[in-house]
């Protein structure tokens, strides 16, 4: 017998259930119309919201009113920061100014000599300060994790309240799920000297977010 | 079954004394409890800012996960025909020693010499790592905690902080031995260092390893995805950089939704660390995709039984709903007096006090289910409400029903049985045992060594009563 009919065969008895078809059909059916958890109340300004988690998460935030100002604003925080003026960003960001700004931006996935990654973002969560990003070919996963910058750039009509919103989004405008969707709170951390928490593990050492546009949008 | 070959279980009672006398760990367990007790009760404080519920929230969470275990043969069914359906492989193994064999033989098939993991606890009931190296292939633990671990040659010691029993100066000893350089005083002020020495080393293996290994903190069957959460992003890396990934997870770990998904993970990094989200959840479905320009170019998966499948409809059932944050270890007096190492076996804890009998056989770990004091902490604390202390007596009484405790012990519980049994009798004893202390304590309210048990009396006074039963004191108050 397969592993697969053995183990199956016995988690059927553990389950005691006769029927299987019926069962099936019945799980398959409830996952048509999932059903939420308690959802959290939060107040109506979700952008407010957003930046206060993302701030409480160490990542630093900047607002810009439009598109087009965002290479200008990523080249304010890299000299700030002392960063080298020359970033990798995802296809879907690369196409803007930024030679007008004078940042120096390879549009492709990353690799381990990138130090800044500028990314977007396919939505952002307002409950907990947290970045959505889905795996694609005009987004690869790589700029986001590889460098120790990361730049996310976050459309505020984009900003849901909850992960269930997020999912809703997900499903209403791709359908199924990419490769990866990774959402990420904040630069990478770790406790596990001494249970002391330390900025930049593995991931990014810094997060910043550029917010785009006033939160009047629809 | 293969998991007792390497669990230590049965030695509970030699390593208790040997881990309260080292003073190292004494010293590393008493800087860890409060830090774990405070972020978790801030975290759970934290949800009524958003009106939120801890207590219904966990009851919706149970509900979730007693739903999908109530039906897990059909769950898994769906999961693996979505999972396929997404360009993954699914594979089944009913052991340990069979996840080795499958791991190895995917490493082979892809010329894969060195591994890179991401926390997999069921890698450590397998003995991958062992199997790995065995076969030339190297492992590499790539979380911190599972890194240092990895280099002390131990493991770990706590399922979410698996270097908890280390202090700095050992870890400093293991990186300088490890990188080849010299040993340097170490204080707190130079862990932001010696964690970029770690990232620096561990980023090169990230970038050359073949494959990747995870585990998967839920599956879910609406998408056939794995979901995995760390802090570190060594959990992004290694299932993205490699050209391999193979996800290693129990039968139970199956969510239906991501509703289900999304509260679920309003309780498992609050209860685990406090956090309201860990920084990284990611959600992998199938491989790499057209003109993707990274990601895994396979993705296999492997779903363990090694005892999962017979809890279900047992006594044992609702430990099937464990989400492996590790709240009942934190709050445990016995896990922050001995550590991890003593319980002998992958999981320690309250919850491995429950899991390693069931999984290792109860007659392999007859001490584990008493390492408890019963104050019910972890059963407070578990977020899918799990009854642990109720497990644990429950293992007490197949261990006395199967006459596996020790026969003074048996015959003690026959006597007192009998005694029970005979209200007269006992009150007789009774009165004549609370004199008896009374005599002994002299007047002052405590024995300090008591002749019939003197461990007992070894580390601490007993107290003891006026020198009335409860049953004189009850009928006294009756007549006022």
């Amino acid at each position: 017998m397969s592993a697969k009919d053995e183990i199956l065969g016995r988690v059927r008895r553990g389950v005691g259930k006769d029927d299987f078809a019926g069962r099936k059909a019945a799980a398959l059916e409830s996952l048509t119309g999932p059903q939420r958890g308690p959802q959290p109340t939060m107040a109506a300004d979700l952008v407010g919201r957003f930046r206060a988690k993302a701030e409480y998460l160490s990542s630093t935030v900047a607002s810009v009113a439009k598109l087009a100002e965002v290479p200008a604003a990523v080249a304010a925080y890299l000299s700030a920061n002392g960063l080298a003026a020359e970033a990798v960003a995802t296809p879907d960001v690369g196409g803007l100014d930024w030679a007008g700004s004078g940042v120096d931006v390879a549009a492709r996935a990353a690799v381990d000599a990138d130090k800044t990654g500028i990314s977007g973002c396919f939505c952002a969560i307002a409950e907990t300060g947290t970045l959505m990003l889905l795996s694609g070919p005009q987004t690869p996963a790589t700029v986001s994790l590889l460098p120790e910058t990361h730049i996310a750039l976050v459309d505020v009509s984009r900003i849901v309240a909850t992960m269930e919103d997020a999912f809703a989004l997900l499903r209403a405008e791709h359908g199924s799920l990419p490769r990866a969707v990774n959402f990420i709170s904040g630069p990478s951390r770790t406790g596990d000297i001494e249970q002391t928490i330390v900025l930049g593990a593995h991931g990014p050492c810094r997060v910043h977010l550029i917010l785009i546009g006033t939160g009047s949008l629809p | 079954m293969s998991g007792s070959k390497h669990s230590q279980a049965m030695h509970f009672h030699a390593r208790a004394g040997e881990k309260l006398r080292n003073p190292i760990l004494q010293g590393a367990l008493r800087k860890a409890k409060p830090l774990f007790v405070g972020k978790r009760a801030k975290g759970v404080a934290s949800l009524a800012e958003d009106g939120l519920d801890f207590d219904v929230l966990r009851s919706t969470a149970k509900n979730i996960r007693n739903r999908t275990l109530a039906d897990l043969d059909a769950w898994l069914e769906i999961f693996e025909e979505r999972a396929v359906a997404t360009g993954a492989e699914v594979l089944w193994a009913r052991d340990g020693a069979e996840v080795s064999r499958l791991v190895v033989d995917i490493a082979r098939r892809h010329g894969v010499t060195k591994a890179v993991k991401s926390k997999s606890m069921l890698s450590e009931e397998a003995l991958l790592n062992e199997a790995l190296a065995a076969a030339g292939i190297r492992p590499v633990e790539t979380d911190l905690g599972e890194y240092i671990v990895q280099l002390a040659g131990e493991t770990p010691s706590h399922i979410i902080a698996p270097a908890v029993h280390k202090t700095i100066g050992e870890v400093e000893a293991l990186f300088a031995r490890e990188h080849g350089r010299p040993l340097e005083t170490r204080t707190s002020a130079d862990i932001p260092a010696m964690a970029q020495e770690a990232r620096a080393v561990l980023r090169e293996h990230f970038l050359s390893a073949g494959m990747g290994i995870s585990g998967a903190n839920f599956l879910i069957a609406e998408t056939g995805s794995a979901a995995l959460v760390t802090n570190e992003g060594n959990g992004r890396m290694v299932t993205t950089l490699p050209k391999v990934h193979v996800v290693i997870t129990g039968i139970e770990k199956i969510v239906p939704t991501l509703e289900d998904f999304a509260t679920l993970m309003r309780l498992l990094p609050r209860s685990a660390t406090g956090q309201s989200i860990s920084n990284y959840v990611s959600l992998l479905t199938g491989t790499k995709r057209d003109g993707d320009r990274d990601g895994p170019e396979k993705t296999i998966f492997i779903l363990v039984d090694n005892g999962r499948a017979k809890l279900l409809g047992s006594d044992y059932q609702d430990m099937l709903r464990c989400i492996r944050c590790g709240a009942c270890m934190n709050h445990c007096p016995v896990y922050f007096s001995l550590g991890g190492h003593a319980y002998g076996w992958v999981y320690p804890g309250p919850m491995g006090s429950v899991l390693t009998p069931l999984y290792t056989g109860i007659e392999n770990a007859i001490d584990l289910p008493h390492a408890s004091t019963g104050c019910n902490q972890c059963g407070a604390v578990c977020p899918v409400d799990i009854p642990l202390p109720t497990l644990m007596h429950r293992l007490r009484e197949e261990q006395n029903e199967r006459g596996l405790r020790p026969w003074p012990e048996r015959l003690a519980l026959k006597v007192w049985g009998w005694v029970a049994g005979k209200p007269a009798l006992y009150r007789w004893l009774a009165r004549r045992t609370a004199r008896y202390l009374n005599w002994l304590a002299d007047g002052s309210g405590r024995i300090r060594i008591f002749g019939l048990a003197p461990g007992w009396t070894a580390g601490r006074d007993l107290p003891v009563s006026s020198g009335l039963t409860f049953h004189e004191l009850y009928s006294a108050r009756k007549k006022t």
